[in-house]
């Protein structure tokens, strides 16, 4: 799985800390999905669409892996 | 009846203590290996009995410490906490399959006559598997 979500904060000018508060989660859970250590669950990634007012699909990406 | 079961059960196994228990057990743990020290060295007589609580305060230490939540709790570090779980889980049932062997091996080694196969305590399997599950969980979350 990849993801653009850095991308997507940088355009709403916010910081990993601003981020995981929107949503309820630690920094290090944002920093951990933004370098693809982490594929975070259904709920989470619905938030985050919901923060960045795109659908999931636009900062989540399938990898050849998957 | 089959939804309220299944509530039930969800709500069982999500079960967690709140992060102010941390230092508790932790306390716990600590008053529990000083006395163990102090039994040891300081105290006379037939205290094998005072061992034994001690042995299992300190599991209780142990297992407060294990089932506290973190400051920050979130789905990640509920992955991390149960892979941490699977991990101790696995590497506990192997310490307790092959300890008895070694330690047999090894008093056979150092002594001529050594010691007696015998099985390990419940004591050590827990501890061993409750220090396995802490060690994984905040080594898994320090390089999340």
């Amino acid at each position: 799985m990849e993801n653009t979500i850095k991308v997507e904060r940088a355009i709403l000018s916010l910081t990993q800390d601003d981020l995981a508060k929107k949503i309820g989660v630690s920094r290090q859970t944002i920093n951990s999905i933004e370098a693809n250590r982490y594929v975070p669950s259904t709920v989470l990634a619905l938030k985050l669409s919901e923060v960045f007012s795109k659908p999931v699909n636009d900062f989540f990406k399938l990898s050849q892996d998957d | 009846m089959m939804d309220c079961e299944r509530n039930r059960f969800q709500k069982f196994i999500n079960f967690r203590l709140s992060h102010r228990f941390m230092p508790i057990g932790i306390a716990v743990v600590l008053l529990s290996i000083t006395a163990m020290f102090v039994r040891a060295f300081a105290l006379d007589g037939d205290t094998l009995w005072l061992k034994h609580i001690l042995q299992k305060t300190m599991l209780v230490g142990l297992l407060i410490m294990s089932l506290s939540k973190d400051k920050e709790e979130d789905e990640m570090t509920i992955s991390l906490r149960a892979q941490s779980y699977a991990i101790a889980f696995v590497i506990g049932v192997i310490y307790a399959l092959v300890m008895p062997y070694v330690e047999f091996g090894v008093s056979n080694v150092v002594n001529s006559e050594g010691q007696a196969f015998k099985d390990l305590g419940d004591f050590q399997v827990l501890l061993f598997m409750l220090m396995i599950q802490l060690l994984f969980y905040h080594n898994l979350k320090r390089y999340r």
